[in-house]
């Protein structure tokens, strides 16, 4: 009896003092208070109503109905909403395939130090301070089939017809897109090139390495985490992506760029469907979880390991 | 709300003597006469009128935020048929028929084709404010000339003019197809002129086999007959009306032809001055040879209108405020700024107070014999039908979808 009880003291005391250094060393959760109950307030609550809302049936006017899964049932017959998720993948694979690439080569070239790279790279930076709408105005005017490039163009462009055609749509999408968004990676590329320890190269150089095999063998490894950052950066905005499409195409020629989240905004505040509205929003919001879950996983982004680590 | 929804003639009207009641309308640059029309209301009234305007792009969806709840107000902008029909049917209009009676003139001071397309279920719930938009069918008579061509009278004038045009490297029909609705309108007016407007209220009645009737099928025939003549060129989808591509193709002459409503004047006008004082040519949808509907129908939008929410305490001064629809001093106003009212007062300050006395009177003319004026399909139908009624309309206009594809499309609509 005693004995038991003589462990119990000691384990409090242990246990006692262990929190009384965690106080000292670390932040308490008190730290984490206001971010959290903003967190709650702005995206858990509003999360937890449109999940309310995609179970009922309501235009708007009056009082909700309660519609079980029916909004749920019917979303997933519907032709037009298997379409949009599969165009809003396509139109995200496409822009991690574009804009990756550039960014990585055009991020590492402007990571150097040089007076007239700083000059260009501001320059290069312009289109990332526009408003996507004034963007897409800018490009349906640049692209209109009669007056604008393809006018002058016509070795190239035929007759212009370029947001007529599905294929020639979605390209027009993914070019603007990478024309807008590709200096801001750019930017996270070049921040993390210079990063990368000299000696590294230093090092490659005594060993008679190039310049292309330092890129391969020593910039694009230690590139790895900020490849992670911009590729989940990417796939979030590409199945957001919204302004564009709605001011370049309308979701148009017929539903062939309607994508997922063109199609919510149209069942929701011009058809004044806001049941199955919030069905979309929440399937988008599943979908681009578990994408970004996948990327993390796969590229051991969740292991967190240094950058430092085996120099 | 149930309760007061039926139709309890004879109880006094709702009436507050002091306090003020709220006007809400779309905004835009026609809100100066808005305006003038409220502060002359309020300079007699003990009640007083409050204007409240909702930027016209957010218009309708905000409208409809807002109507069931208590910042709803007493009076509002909006189109007449599909866009009140679902607040009819929830119960939040006030039918006007009450206070006609007491006051004819509410009804007989309009045009009587434009007053009905306010009408649900046999009831009044709106009075004709602003203009009338019908669709007519523009020209560059410079094109024409050039070509040997003049205005189409009929369908086969129309063939016979759109290979004249090819024949001179011209587009000859210019279409703001990426925005979709003025793709619809070519719909609209063939359907008319096939059918004749009785089609459109048997669809919109839920009589969903007249989209398969043999008429809707030579309809879809015709129009086809016209695309595959190349009438429209090859690169309509990439083209749009909002930014003004189609109406500058027809102004710059690269397009002969333009069907669209009746403010592509004041557009024009914006695009090039010169061009519409000296070249731009309009007149009436063609006949179509054989078909039931009459060649003097018009369609488009019929006119704007004041609904009055039920909810309201200040029913007496309401139904004052809106005599002012029809006075001589609002049809001036309307005109100067180059809307056209659609009272029967209009005629007789056309010559003086409207910015162009020639267009005006064209239009006021064919607005005024038309036995028949449909409203465009997208507001004739609940607003939720919308969208895919655009999508199908474009679709067989690209050959995305044949004639079953388009009236399988029409007949999966909801009527309310």
């Amino acid at each position: 009896m005693t004995s038991i009880a003589r462990t119990v003291a000691i384990r409090r005391g242990r246990q006692r003092s262990a929190a009384g250094t965690d106080r000292v060393a670390r932040p308490g959760f008190a730290w984490a208070l206001p971010a959290t109950v903003f967190f709650l307030l702005f995206a858990i609550v509003p999360l937890v109503l449109v999940a309310v809302l995609s179970f009922v049936s309501w235009g708007g006017l009056g009082s909700p109905q309660w519609a079980g899964v029916s909004n749920w049932t019917k979303l997933f017959h519907d032709p037009v909403m298997l379409q949009s998720l599969w165009l809003s993948l396509l139109l995200t694979v496409l822009g991690v395939a574009v804009q990756t690439p550039v960014s990585i080569f055009i991020g590492v070239w402007a990571a150097g130090y040089q007076r007239n790279r700083a000059v260009l790279s501001a320059i290069y930076f312009v289109p990332l301070l526009l408003s996507a709408t004034a963007i897409s105005v800018l490009w349906r005017a640049l692209l209109d089939p009669n007056f604008g490039i393809p006018s002058q163009a016509r070795w190239l462009f035929g007759s212009g017809n370029l947001l007529g055609s599905q294929a020639g749509a979605m390209g027009v999408l993914v070019f603007v897109g990478a024309w807008q968004y590709t200096p801001f990676h750019t930017l996270i590329y070049q921040g993390a090139a210079r990063a990368i320890p000299r000696v590294l190269y230093q090092a490659a150089e005594i060993d008679g390495a190039g310049r292309v095999r330092q890129f391969l063998h020593i910039t694009l490894p230690q590139l790895r985490n900020a490849m992670i950052t911009s590729m989940i950066l990417m796939v979030v905005g590409g199945l957001t992506t919204f302004d564009t499409v709605l001011i370049l195409t309308q979701g148009g020629p017929g539903t062939d760029t309607t994508i997922s989240a063109y199609y919510m905004y149209r069942k929701a505040f011009q058809g004044f469907d806001f049941g199955t509205g919030s069905a979309i929003a929440l399937l988008l919001v599943v979908v681009a979880t578990i994408i970004s879950l996948v990327v993390v996983r796969i590229s051991g982004y969740d292991k967190m390991r240094s950058m430092a680590e085996g120099v | 709300m149930g309760l007061a929804a039926c139709g309890s003639s004879g109880g006094v009207p709702k009436q507050a003597t002091s306090g003020s009641f709220h006007v809400l309308v779309y905004g835009d640059a026609t809100n100066k006469v808005e305006q003038e029309v409220v502060a002359q209301f309020n300079k007699t009234s003990k009640v007083k009128a409050v204007l409240d305007t909702i930027p016209g792009a957010d218009y309708q969806a905000k409208l409809q935020t807002i109507i069931g709840t208590q910042q709803a107000p007493d009076v509002f902008f909006n189109w007449g048929g599909g866009s009140i029909s679902p607040f009819v049917k929830a119960g939040l209009l006030l039918p006007l028929d009450d206070m006609i009676k007491s006051n004819p003139k509410l009804k007989s001071s309009f045009l009587p084709s434009v007053f009905s397309s306010a009408e649900v279920n046999g009831k009044s719930y709106g009075i004709p404010m602003r203009g009338t938009q019908p669709v007519l069918l523009f020209s560059n008579t410079k094109v024409l000339k050039s070509a040997g061509i003049s205005q189409p009278k009929t369908w086969n004038d129309l063939l016979a003019d759109v290979s004249a045009l090819k024949a001179k490297g011209v587009t000859p029909i210019a279409l703001g197809g990426g925005d979709q609705w003025p793709t619809q309108m070519w719909f609209e007016y063939v359907y008319d002129r096939i059918a004749g407007p009785d089609l459109l209220q048997k669809a919109l009645s839920g009589d969903k086999s007249a989209w398969a009737s043999s008429d809707s099928k030579k309809a879809l025939t015709v129009l086809k007959q016209l695309i595959d003549a190349g009438a429209f060129g090859k690169n309509y989808d990439s083209v749009k009306f909002t930014d003004n591509g189609s109406p500058k193709l027809l102004a710059t002459g690269k397009a002969a032809f333009e069907l669209m409503g009746s403010w592509d004047y004041s557009t024009l006008q914006s695009i090039s001055p010169d061009f519409v004082k000296t070249d731009l040519g309009y007149g009436a949808f063609p006949s179509i040879p054989g078909g039931k509907g009459d060649p003097a129908d018009v369609v488009g939008n019929t006119n704007n209108f004041y609904s009055v929410l039920k909810t309201t305490k200040y029913q007496a001064a309401i139904a004052k405020f809106l005599t002012l629809m029809y006075s001589d001093q609002f049809v001036k106003e309307q005109l100067s700024i180059g809307n056209l009212p659609t009272t029967t007062n209009t005629r007789q300050f056309i010559s003086t107070a409207a910015a162009s006395p020639a267009y005006d009177q064209f239009q006021y003319g064919l607005v005024q014999k038309a036995p028949s004026f449909a409203l465009s399909w997208d507001q004739a139908y609940p607003p939720s039908d919308s969208q895919p009624i655009r999508t199908a309309v474009q679709q067989f206009f690209d050959g995305q979808i044949d004639q079953n594809g388009f009236i399988q499309a029409m007949q999966s609509l909801s009527t309310s």
